[in-house]
């Protein structure tokens, strides 16, 4: 690795573990929320908003800014993280997490500056980027559209109907990225109702699909770097992921989907992140 | 009392009067004024008589097949780059089925997109119950932001059509299937969103219809005309933002409300027009339209019969009022 990429990832490591501390600060402002599929989803949100995404933080409606939508619209608290520390929205805001009539609820709400659109209820995400992937193609505009799709949301037929018309449409303007965390509101996704095998399906829809470490930055650099993967299709990424990711005790357990958050785990939190 | 059966190639050749075809010639205008417009299907091209469109503006339509929920949210998508959408669907499937990308993905998102819902009320009576819409009025009614319009006939729904090109907001326009409207009102009239038409004078009782029952409730009204009773017909095209003046002056001047509508009478039209005069004037009122059941098997005509949506129906309710 030479020198500007090392600097490259180290400072996107800095801005996942900014978002992750974020996701806490945000989760106890609000006394609890989905800590488990944001701090999964950190590190991909700081590669995608801090490197990858072309955006304008001060002019959120740029015509030609790429699109990011958070399918997992329960993963607001990472999102809310990233726009803030991106300079979509004001920091303050992540303290007015479930706030009354606060910007910044449970999901995304595209009122608020850097959303591209209100998510939350699951299989919503993938039709509505494939919507944006075929405007830029019809206005001959370059901009690349990403959506972030739980695993477990994966289970929404919606899903399917949309990927199988991208793959029809041949959109290599547009990328799936899996938070493939395992975990879902009950309990282990495999359990629950299996996904497997993840990349053969979305293969057998007609995807350029990839498996990476969505904990690994320079893994999820290089893939983003080399986006399309292919020409004449979209992108699948499956990014193995781990539910909680950073905090021991939130890690790879359904109790961490969506749970409380005190003064007291909140400190214990911040310990184990490094950021007292 | 009905068209026969005719056969698809027919279909899609004939101009009937048809308002979910006039929907489909007016998006060839709208293709020539609005450059942002496209169009999108659900494997519903000739259902809207859109062919004509897509032979002319081929780089600005989509065919998505047999997939509503998709369909809505690539909809809303495509009205976030700044394209102007226009639905091509049946109303049973785009509504019920598709009714939470409806809610977030456009009503709550606030994305103009036109939904052209053909097929609804009865329209397609001899499908049966899995192809009636009698419930998509309740259903898109109740969606903030969303605006909802009964073309009466095909010159209705060609301008209102043309009319969404103004409307920044989500809209639903609800078509009809096979059934041949007859012609009601003045052709040359401009369509006035939210404003009703008044087709029939009247101080006695005031008929408040949308679609197929509006010409069954101006000759409700031209016979009881003969037996001395004036009865003001007004065709409320717009069901969302509903006329209120029309209503309320309606009941003031009048000694009772019909409302008359292909749909449920639980949430459409009826349903919107109490809840106004309940609160602001109360009248006395009778609903006729689709009783709380499942429409049997059977042509559109006999169905509209059968289940109290006709001109005889209209009339006794307009003489109970009067009692």
């Amino acid at each position: 690795m030479d020198e500007a990429k090392h600097n490259l990832i180290r400072k996107l490591q800095g801005e996942a573990r900014n978002v992750r501390r974020n996701i806490w600060r945000a989760t106890r402002a609000g006394g609890g929320g989905h800590v488990g599929g944001s701090a999964s989803a950190a590190d991909l949100l700081a590669a995608l908003y801090f490197h990858r995404m072309r955006i304008r933080p001060t002019e959120p409606d740029w015509p030609e800014r790429d699109r990011f939508v958070l399918s997992k619209g329960h993963a607001n608290a990472a999102l809310g993280a990233v726009l803030a520390q991106a300079g979509f929205i004001d920091d303050a805001v992540l303290d007015k997490f479930y706030a009354f009539e606060s910007p910044f609820g449970m999901h995304p709400d595209i009122k608020v500056a850097g959303v591209e659109m209100c998510t939350g209820a699951l299989g919503h995400g993938l039709p509505v980027a494939v919507g944006m992937a075929l405007g830029a193609r019809i206005q001959k505009m370059a901009f690349h559209t990403f959506v972030m799709i739980g695993d477990g949301e994966l289970h929404e037929g919606s899903n399917w109907e949309a990927a199988m018309a991208a793959a029809h449409y041949k959109l290599s303007n547009l990328t799936a990225i899996i938070d493939f965390n395992k975990i879902c509101q009950s309990g282990r996704v495999d359990e629950v109702i299996s996904v497997d095998p993840l990349a053969e399906k979305w293969r057998a829809f007609g995807w350029e699909a990839r498996e990476i470490d969505g904990h690994n930055m320079e893994d999820v650099v290089d893939t983003l770097d080399a986006l399309p993967l292919n020409p004449d299709r979209p992108t699948a990424l499956i990014a193995h992921t781990v539910k909680g990711k950073g905090v021991s005790f939130a890690e790879n357990t359904y109790l961490w989907h969506s749970n409380s958050v005190n003064d007291e785990i909140y400190a214990k939190a911040l310990i184990e992140l490094g950021m007292p | 009392m009905n068209a026969p059966e005719i056969d698809p190639a027919e279909w899609r050749t004939r101009s009937a009067n048809q308002t979910r075809l006039a929907f489909g010639q007016a998006l060839l205008e709208i293709g020539a004024r609005e450059s942002r417009a496209v169009v999108v299907s659900a494997d519903t091209q000739d259902l809207l008589g859109i062919r004509p469109y897509i032979e002319r503006f081929r780089d600005r339509f989509i065919e998505l097949g047999i997939a509503e929920q998709n369909v809505i949210g690539v909809a809303s998508g495509l009205a976030t780059t700044g394209l102007r959408p226009y639905v091509c669907a049946y109303a049973p499937f785009i509504t019920a089925r598709s009714m939470e990308q409806v809610r977030n993905d456009v009503a709550y998102a606030n994305q103009r997109v036109v939904i052209g819902a053909a097929a609804s009320g009865i329209s397609l009576g001899v499908a049966g119950g899995t192809h009636h819409a009698l419930e998509d009025l309740a259903l898109m009614r109740s969606l903030p932001n969303m605006t909802v319009i009964v073309p009466v006939d095909v010159n209705e729904a060609y301008k209102a059509t043309l009319a969404t090109l103004d409307i920044d907001g989500p809209v639903y326009l609800r078509l009809g299937g096979r059934t041949e409207e007859p012609a009601v009102g003045d052709p040359e009239a401009a369509f006035r969103l939210g404003k009703a038409v008044q087709l029939r004078p009247g101080t006695d009782v005031a008929v408040i219809a949308c679609g197929a029952l509006v010409d069954m409730a101006v000759r409700a009204s031209d016979l009881l005309k003969k037996e001395g009773i004036s009865v003001r017909v007004l065709n409320m095209h717009t069901i969302k933002p509903l006329d209120r003046d029309a209503i309320l002056a309606a009941a003031a001047q009048t000694r009772g409300i019909v409302t008359a509508e292909e749909h449920h009478l639980t949430g459409g039209l009826g349903g919107a027009v109490a809840e106004l005069l309940a609160v602001e004037h109360p009248a006395r009122m009778r609903m006729v339209g689709m009783p709380d059941v499942f429409a049997m098997v059977g042509p559109t005509g006999p169905l509209r019969a059968k289940y109290g949506m006709s001109t005889e129906a209209i009339v006794d309710a307009c003489r109970a009022l009067l009692r």
